[in-house]
């Protein structure tokens, strides 16, 4: 079987269509916003756009992030599984077995227990995407009904098996505690016993992941500084990915909440905590900013149109 | 009557007005509705909110997601016009063919009325001929009149209903919560 499987390569049926991350930033409709007219201000974005029942697009708003966590939850089957099969094992990274799928000098070898976890892992998601599917049927949601944003598989496809704990275990499972939380309050407020009781398992089950990868970030770096700094950096960089338009932040503006007490359970300090909320509240506040030069141009370049047609 | 729609060429999506106008025709055909229909559609956000103004014309606002084909960003989706286009203008032609008179105006009606008549305005167009996904629509009544089987079986009142008033309507809306919070 073939290691380091490519992104374009995942299996999906004719009810699936991928969208990666470039085509989802191309669509200027997302920093535009609302433009009205030259002679119409444009109207400001919501102050509070948290995911919760009393906003009147909840239903289908729950429905379009229900349908991510599950091609999300599909991704992290293909990523876990991937890392149980890309990568030699070794228990002391560089004294590997050399050849095609581990590089000695790179110790892109890992620990028999790693695999037994990153297994684990695969065995959860599975569960999870049975899950997804029967909430998004309970939804009213068809199987495919969104576009496929790929990018968790993406980050499941360094040749570093420590930067996938870091982008993908703390990053993006990180972020799935996010989610989960929001959804579980989502399904609490609005009485439904189902979302709620379902989120609420899984949830538990990616704090665990999330503390499988600090856990073992922290001890296959234990001897080697420079490369914890590198998956570090990497997971901010990942987490910033995700932090796009504000989507998650403390801020009330953000649909996703930063479930602080979850994180803190996964083994992130209190620092990292902080820092993934500095992160976020900079994407935030960096949307914005897009958001409103953007809009000045808009109307600029309107005005100036009408001008030239009443002239 | 006439349909028209702007813009009249679009920029930031890849929508067909004359799509558009051809589905708001036939709506405006089978639900009879007596006067000239504009839609505007505003292409600068991707959100799904529609809204319509009934007058001498009706006037309906729609934001792109409203008629967009959410498994293809940007791209229009036929199913999403017909569905989103029935929902107001069944509103619209409910209003005018009376029946809903005490009916508060649009903007000020609650997410649990406005749920219930979109209910029963989408199980009219599903009976149009539109395919649409029955349960999305009872999971949308769910959450505004809670998860219960009293608020199930307004559901199926409303979605299989013809001829409805507003007090009648109304009433089923009441019925639904009142039951959620008995149970």
């Amino acid at each position: 079987m073939r290691t380091y499987f490519p992104v374009e390569e995942l299996a999906r049926d004719e009810r699936f269509s991928k969208i990666t991350m470039s085509e989802r930033m191309a669509d200027a409709r997302t920093v535009v916003g609302r433009t009205g007219g030259a002679e119409e201000p444009a109207k400001p974005k919501r102050n509070n756009n948290r995911l919760v029942p009393s906003r009147p697009d909840a239903s289908d708003a729950a429905r379009g992030l229900m349908h991510g966590i599950f091609v999300g939850e599909i991704q992290a089957l293909e990523g876990a599984g991937r890392t149980c099969h890309d990568f030699a094992v070794s228990n002391v990274p560089g004294t590997g077995p050399t050849g095609a799928d581990s590089n000695p000098t790179t110790g892109n070898t890992v620990p028999f227990a790693l695999k037994l976890d990153m297994a684990r892992q695969a065995w959860d998601e599975a569960r999870h995407v049975e899950i997804s599917v029967k909430l998004s049927d309970w939804m009213g949601t068809e199987i495919g009904q969104f576009a496929e944003n790929t990018v968790l598989f993406e980050a499941a496809c360094s040749t570093d098996p420590v930067l996938r704990l870091a982008g993908v275990n703390r990053a993006l499972e990180g972020l799935a505690i996010d989610v989960f939380t929001t959804m579980k309050d989502f399904g609490d407020l609005a009485g439904d016993p189902y979302l709620e009781f379902c989120e609420d398992w899984m949830l538990a089950d990616e704090v665990t992941h999330v503390k499988m990868g600090s856990d073992w970030l922290r001890k296959v770096t234990e001897q080697d500084p420079e490369r914890r700094k590198k998956a570090l950096e990497f997971q901010t960089v990942v987490d910033k990915m995700f932090s796009f338009g504000g989507t998650r932040s403390d801020s009330e503006e953000s649909p996703i909440g930063l479930a602080r007490r979850f994180r803190e359970l996964a083994g992130f300090t209190e620092v990292e905590v902080a820092d993934i909320a500095e992160v976020s509240m900079a994407a935030l506040n960096e949307s914005k900013d897009q958001v409103k030069a953007l809009r000045a141009k808009v109307a600029e370049e309107l005005g100036a149109q009408l001008k030239a047609n009443a002239s | 009557m006439s349909v028209a729609v702007t813009p009249a060429t679009f920029n930031y999506v890849d929508f067909d007005p004359t799509s558009i106008q051809r589905v708001g025709e036939q709506l405006v055909d089978a639900l009879g509705i007596d006067r000239d229909v504009r839609i505007d559609v505003d292409e600068s956000t991707p959100l799904a909110r529609i809204s319509v103004d009934v007058g001498d014309e009706i006037v309906v606002h729609a934001d792109s997601g409203a008629f967009e084909d959410t498994r293809r960003p940007r791209q229009q989706s036929e199913v999403a016009t017909a569905t989103a286009l029935g929902r107001v203008l069944h509103r619209a032609a409910d209003r005018l063919h009376g029946g809903f008179g005490e009916a508060p105006p649009d903007a000020e009606l609650s997410l649990a009325q406005l749920a219930a008549w979109e209910s029963y305005c989408v199980g009219r167009i599903e009976r149009l001929g539109v395919p649409v996904n029955q349960q999305r629509w009872r999971y949308n009544f769910r959450n505004r009149h809670g998860f219960s089987d009293g608020a199930d079986a307004a559901f199926e009142e409303l979605w299989t209903s013809t001829g409805l008033t507003w007090p009648q309507l109304l009433a089923i809306s009441q019925r639904a919560a009142a039951a959620t919070t008995a149970a």
